[in-house]
Formats: C-alpha cells, structure tokens, sequence
C-alpha cells in the first residue's frame, strides 16, 4: 500500500515564531497513526497545513500523492476532518448540522450515521447552541465516520467527551481500521493513542522528537526501578555516577531511578547498599512522555 | 517557548511566610476591562464631534461675517419645514452657536447613539455570546453587579465625548468672530451626550432581551429608527414640537445650547437612562446566563432550506438580517417620500441650501438627491454587517468545517459576497420603489422610473463598499466590518464638510459619496455608473484572489 500522508520537510514559520519545524513524516494507508505532544507543540498547525488551510513557509504536503495545497479540493473529497475546537451554527439542530455536513462533503453512508446518532446517544432535534460541547463534539464524530472517508483527520477528538463516549469512540476507530480507513489521531491523551495507533510520532515545540511503533518507543525508554533500603540513602550523587542510571530521586530510604541497557551495575551497588525490597516495570506511554518532556514542557528545544 | 510576559510585578517579599495574595474587586476589574474597550472609540468621537461642532462654528462665521449677510441667511432659510424635518433645529441660524448646533445636529446625536448602542451591546450582550461572561461571572460578583460595573465604564466613555467636544468647542470659541463662552460649550457637550446615553442605556436592556449580540443589536436600531422618526415628527411644524419631548433627539434640540441653554430637558434624559440602566441590570439580575427575555425554542424539527449548499446556508443564515435591512431601506424611503409632500409646499428657501450640494431642478427633486444620499448611507452601510457575519464564520472556526470539504474557497467568498450583492440591490430598489408609495400616498406626483432610478442609483456605491469590506476580509478579518463603517462615516463627514466649507471642497473627493450622482436632481452619467461598478468589481475580484491565497483562522 502506498502513503495516506507524506510531508517533506513541512515548515510553518508565524514571524520569528517557529510553530513547525522541518516536518518529514510517511503515513501509510489503513495505518491509525498516533500524533502525540503537549499542548502547543505544533499538532493542529500540522493537520491545519495538511488541509491546505495554511500555506506551509517551505516545504510541502502530500495526500494520496496530491498536494495538499494545490489540489485541495480533490485531497477533501477523500477525508474527513474533526477538530478539538466544536463551534458549528447555533441555530441549527443536530439533524440539520449532520445533513449539511453530508451534503457539503458529497457522500455519507445514512444507515451508519442513524446507527452512530444511536450509539453516541445523540438528541438531534436540539439546536446547536443548547448542546453541550461535548455533544457538539459527537455532532462532528458522527459527521466524520459516516462520510466513510478514506482518510479521518481527527485533532484531539475526544476533548469534552465521558468515558462512556470515549468508548463509543475507540469502537468507532478500531472500525475504521478494520474498514481500511486511515487515521491521523493528534491527541495528549497518551492512553488513547496507545489503545488504538499502530505507530505514533512524538513532537515538541514544533519537532518531531520521536517516531515508531508503540514497541519502539517503549524500548527506547527506560526500566523504571523503585528500591527500598534497610537505611538512609543520604548519597544520590553515588546512584547518579552508574552506568546507565538516570532520574535519580533518593527520598529517605527509598530510590527511584531510570535504568537503560543493563541492570548489573546497580544491581551490585544497590547489594552493598542493603536493599530490602525493590520493584521495576516497564513505563506507560504516560511516563514516557513525561521522561521526555518532563518539566521542559513548552520550552524551546 | 521561554519568552514570557510579565502579568504583574513580582511580590516584595513578605514579612511573614506564604503566599502573597493581591485583593481586587471584582465589579473595579470588569469595569476597567470594559473601559479599555471602548475608550478608543470614545475618543475617536470626542474628536471627531468636537472638531465637526469647531469647524462647523468657524465656516459659519467666515462665511457669514456680518449681521447682515447672517439676516439674508435667515430669510432665506428659517421657518422652512422641510429642513427643519431633514437636519433639525433651525430656529437660531443668526448665531454662530445656533448656526453649529444646526449644522451638526443629525449627524453626531446619530454617530454617538449607534456607536454607544454598538458599544453597549458588544460589552453585555457580545461577551456573553462569546462565553467569555460566564468567566467574569465565575469572579466574586453577580449578573447585576458586573452589568452595572460595565454600565458605568460605558458612563466614562460618554463623558469622555462630551468632556472633549465642550473643550475643543470652548477652546474655537475663545476666538472673538466666534465668541463661544465655556458654560455654553459645557451645555453643548451635555446636549451631544444626551443620545449616547440613552442609546447605551436602550442596548443594556436589549441585550438581556436577545440571546446574541446580533438580536440586541437589531432591537436596539429598531427603538433608533423609532426615535428619529418621533424627532423629524416633532419638528414637522408647530402643532407637532411637544412630540420632541418623546426622543433623545428632541432633548438635545430642545436643549438649544448656545442660545437658550435650557437645562430642563436633561431630565427626562436622566431619568430615561436611570430607569434603563436600573431595569438592565435588574433584568440580569433575574435571567439565567446565556439566556435572554426573547429566547426561542431550543427544540424543532428539520427544516430543509439551504441545508445543500454552502450558499443555501449562507442564504438561510443571512436571510433574517437582509430582510430587516430591507425593511429598513423601504422605511426610509417611505419616511422620505413622505415628508416630499411637506418641502413641494414650502419651496423657495431650501433651493440655496441645497444648492451647496450641487443639485438643480424641480425642487422636489433636489430634496429627493439630498434625500437619497441619506439612503445611500443606510444601504453601503449594510455590506458592513455581512462582511462582519463571514468573518465571525471564520474566527469562530465554523468556516473550517466548510473549507475541508470539497467546496473552494473562492466558492464560498465568491457566494457570501454575490449575497450581499444581491441584498444591496433589493435595498435600493426597494428604497426607491418606498419613497415612491410615500410621496404618491401624499399627493406628490413623483415619476416611478426616475425615483425607483434613483433607489437603484445608490447601488453602485455601495457595492464598492462591499468591495472595501471584501478586500478587508481577504487581509485581515478582523478590521474588515470597521474598515466599512469607518469608510461610510468618513465619507458622510467629509462630504458635509465640504459642503460646508467652499475651502474644503477638494477634500469632497475623497468621499465615497462624491462620486454618487444625486439623482433625481443630477443627472445620472453611466459612464460614472460603469467605472464606479467597475471599481466596485474589481476591489471583490482581488479581495477573491488574496482570499484564496492565505492563511484561514482556525478558531
């Protein structure tokens, strides 16, 4: 299969500021492909640019080998878009937004969005501006899956939804998938990417920092190691010089710690140093992120 | 990102440990919020109304230096209904203050009442449609309380624009050819301020009764277009002049500062703008948030109209607005014509004054060019409102939904503009065809051809404000509705002031205006129609191109 998306070093420059920065990304066809990073890191510039809303400043964007600027309109009729930002015209209901959302995209699949309107227990004969954001956001959900578009942008999706809905949601994607739909998810929610994208890319102050399968990323991550100690462990700095060791926090007795490559060398400094009782796993996506981004958050690279 | 802006000070450090907690009141923060709002506009006005009161005072006694020339003025001008009806007071043309207030009376008691009407309605009723009032009412205040904070930022705006119109006016009347004292420059700042504040006052309430910014808005210019026609009725003819006692616009004419300097009618204003003001803040008070006293169902079955289309639901957004536009068109015009009847029966004094804007002919007609420059205003000021509307689309991000469809961006810029298009058309025509019905209802024989002309005339001019607005809205969105309106103002001051002022009559051609035969009393050259459509045309085809070409707000 050839790529859904394909972006060469898209560039997006606001002035001085850098919101995306030398983009290279390859996303493949029936792929749900996860778009991670903190707020403000460049995600719905990106998808902004991939829908040809703005103009990249250099580079350029493909999608189904057209390019997304020049050949927009074509690029639209094969995907459907949903954004974290719900506004629609408050003074329609949600039946008459889902139809003109219909009509204007050119197909949509009328028994899914019925059996969707059910799913996502959506009151339609309400106007818009009595909605919740929440359900102004499945008016949008409900929209995007029943255009049975080839391709699903969604930019944080999920933002005003229950748990319940949520649930609702994930189906609707693993359906997609299953469909042969691709689908670019940009979200911060690091469990939702990690239950539904084959791949994920990881940016950060308009960078990618990362790209891979989600097993690929989560080898590139360290052992979290949590020790305790039958005394005071006053020395960080003697956890701090071993090989591999990183994230060092002693608090009394107990030591927290980041191992990557081999255990061996703390293993024996933590055997003179009187361990009592120690545990390790393998770290979520969430803290993943966090060792990544940590407290640099919004900070410049 | 490391660069930071600095929100407030750093706290000196405390004495004591823990935080440093800074106090403020609540109803003090959202009134200098609302202040910082619209301060800029009421300077703007300040010096626009001082400066149009000063210029007006020294034109007059340039051009009339002597008590004679000031008496052949009078014979020729006072007791003549018809002006007295179009521009208001007139009885005291022989001084130079009675002379001033005259000459600017409808246009700055209407400048101040829309733009505090607009202001009111932005402050309450805007920032509740934005969401952004349910984060002030989140503070340690309540509806009421935070409605009469803003009231009174809205109060110091207003007394910005009468204190700088009685300064620059008091400082041209040190002059001695002028001769206007300070007392009398206070009063006339008082008398200016009388419309904007109860204008402000009428969009505090409307803004609880409608739901959005626009509804507020639309009531509000309904009770305006009430009070000025209640004004022209009042100065209609003697039998009449208690109705004056009715509308703002008949306080400050009875005011009469300069020469009588009467102080009763302030209050009825005060009392008017208390019980407004008293009842706004009442009414929010009682309502829920977000709701309003005229709110419609929230529930209703599918209606299928311009539901299609991009254009269809840009047709059926629209619609209620364009017809009230419409409606307001048909209004004037039918107002106008009526009032037709009254200046074919009191003739030979108008003829000079409306000689100064170069109309000739049967007289009925020269009142009908002047007439329908007021036409003109009303429908080039309606591309304002729909240029506002596509680029509320944008910003808000409901535009996105549209562009990520296969529709185009010159599809959807192309249809928002043809719409307007469209409405402007019907407007004039309708104008047109309303003062026709008017003056024919009273008895005026009026040739339909050349008065619905006439409606239809105004139409070019307003589609290069539609253009202007366009081109607005194809660089930067925000500014693109204000550049109109401020096009339109500008363009309705100078062309009065070049009028006015034999010296200034070069600055006439850069209004919008000028470039308006003044049909039926100008003959309508198509070579002028034709390069003003053409303007017109070409101003939407390079707004399109530059539309297409940047940057869409993203919500």
């Amino acid at each position: 299969m050839g790529a859904a998306i394909r972006t060469e070093q898209l560039t997006k420059r606001y002035g001085s500021t850098t919101a995306l920065e030398a983009l290279d990304l390859e996303i493949e066809e029936g792929e749900v492909f996860g778009y991670l990073g903190p707020n403000g890191a460049g995600k719905s510039t990106t998808i902004a640019l991939l829908l040809g809303l703005i103009r990249p400043t250099s580079g350029g964007a493909q999608i189904f080998g057209l390019d997304v600027w020049r050949h927009a309109p074509a690029v639209h009729r094969r995907l459907a878009y949903v954004p974290s930002d719900s506004n629609l015209w408050p003074s329609l209901t949600g039946a008459e937004a889902l139809r003109f959302l219909g009509a204007i995209h050119g197909t949509v699949d009328e028994a899914y969005r019925d059996e969707l309107v059910l799913r996502y227990e959506l009151v339609v004969d309400k106007k818009i501006r009595a909605y919740s954001r929440g359900n102004r956001q499945k008016v949008l959900l409900v929209a995007a899956f029943a255009s049975r578009a080839e391709l699903l942008l969604l930019d944080e999706p999920t933002s005003g939804l229950d748990p319940l809905m949520e649930q609702v949601f994930r189906a609707c994607v693993h359906e997609a998938h299953e469909r042969g739909q691709t689908v670019l998810l940009s979200s911060h929610i690091l469990s939702e990417v990690e239950a539904l994208c084959d791949r994920v890319a990881m940016l950060r102050a308009g960078r990618i920092i990362e790209t891979g399968h989600l097993d690929v990323l989560r080898g590139l991550a360290a052992l979290r190691v949590h020790a305790e100690l039958d005394g005071p462990a006053s020395d960080a700095a003697r956890f701090d010089t071993i090989e591999g060791v990183h994230h060092v926090v002693v608090d009394g007795s107990t030591v927290t710690c980041d191992v990557t490559g081999s255990m061996e060398p703390l293993l024996r400094v933590l055997a003179t140093a009187g361990v009592t009782r120690m545990t390790t796993h393998e770290p979520s996506l969430e803290e993943l992120f966090v060792s990544h981004y940590g407290d640099v958050v919004g900070a410049e690279p | 990102m490391t660069t930071g802006v600095a929100i407030s000070a750093p706290p000196a450090a405390a004495p004591d440990a823990g935080a440093v907690l800074r106090r403020w009141n609540a109803e003090v923060a959202i009134a200098r919020r609302a202040f910082t709002q619209v301060r800029i506009g009421a300077v703007v006005c300040a010096v626009a109304f001082g400066g149009t009161a000063a210029s007006s005072a020294l034109s007059y006694a340039t051009t009339f230096p002597t008590p004679a020339s000031r008496a052949a003025l009078v014979a020729t001008t006072r007791a003549d209904a018809g002006l007295a009806l179009l521009l208001g007071p007139i009885q005291s043309i022989d001084t130079v203050g009675g002379y001033t207030v005259y000459k600017c009376f409808v246009f700055l008691t209407t400048i101040g009442a829309i733009w505090a009407l607009l202001a009111a309605t932005r402050l309450l009723r805007g920032e509740e449609d934005g969401g952004r009032w349910s984060l002030v009412l989140a503070g340690a205040t309540r509806p009421g309380r935070a409605t009469a904070a803003t009231l009174v930022a809205l109060g110091a705006a207003i007394a910005i624009v009468g204190a700088g119109t009685s300064v620059l006016v008091a400082l041209t009347g040190r002059s001695p050819d002028i001769g206007l004292g300070a007392v009398d420059s206070v009063v006339y700042g008082l008398s200016i301020v009388i419309a904007p504040a109860v204008f402000a006052a009428v969009g505090a309430v409307t803004s609880q009764l409608g739901r959005t910014r626009r509804v507020a808005s639309s009531v509000g210019m309904g009770v305006f277009g009430v009070a000025f026609v209640l004004r022209m009725v009042g100065d209609a003819g003697r039998g009449t002049r208690w109705v004056l006692w009715a509308t703002p616009f008949g306080w400050t004419e009875l005011m009469a500062p300069f020469t009588e300097n009467d102080l009763r009618p302030l209050l009825p204003a005060a009392l008017c703008v208390t019980v407004l003001a008293l009842a706004a803040v009442n009414l929010a008070a009682r309502r829920d948030v977000g709701d309003g006293l005229l709110s419609s169902r929230d529930v209703a079955p599918i209606r299928p109209f311009g539901l299609r289309s991009p254009e269809g639901l840009a047709a059926r957004l629209s619609i209620p607005v364009l017809v009230a536009w419409c409606a307001g068109a048909t209004l004037t015009g039918l107002v106008l014509g009526i009032i037709a009847k009254i200046t074919a029966t009191s003739v030979p004094s108008m003829t000079d004054m409306l000689g100064r804007f170069g109309v000739e002919g049967a007289f009925v007609n020269q009142y009908l060019g002047v007439a329908f420059l007021l036409v003109a205003s009303v429908v080039a000021l309606l591309p304002a409102g729909q240029i506002g509307a596509a680029c509320d689309e944008e910003v808000s991000g409901r535009l996105v939904h549209l562009l990520v469809s296969p529709t185009t961006r010159r599809r959807w810029f192309v249809g928002h503009v043809t719409i307007t298009a469209i409405a402007v058309v019907a407007a004039g025509l309708l104008a047109g065809v309303g003062t026709w019905v008017g003056a024919v209802s009273q008895g005026v024989d009026l040739d339909p051809a050349s008065t619905i002309g006439a409606g239809l005339n105004v139409v070019p001019t307003a589609l290069v404000a539609l253009g202007i607005g366009a081109v607005g809205l194809s660089i930067a969105p925000r500014a693109a509705s204000r550049a109109v309106y401020a096009v339109i103002i500008w363009s309705l001051l100078i062309d009065l002031l070049a009028s006015m002022v034999s010296s200034l009559t070069w600055l006439g051609h850069l209004s919008l205006f000028h470039y308006l035969a003044l049909a039926p009393a100008q003959p309508v050259e198509l070579r002028t129609i034709a390069a003003t459509l053409g303007v017109a045309l070409a101003l939407c085809a390079l707004a399109t191109v530059r539309f297409t070409r940047r940057d869409i707000a993203t919500g």
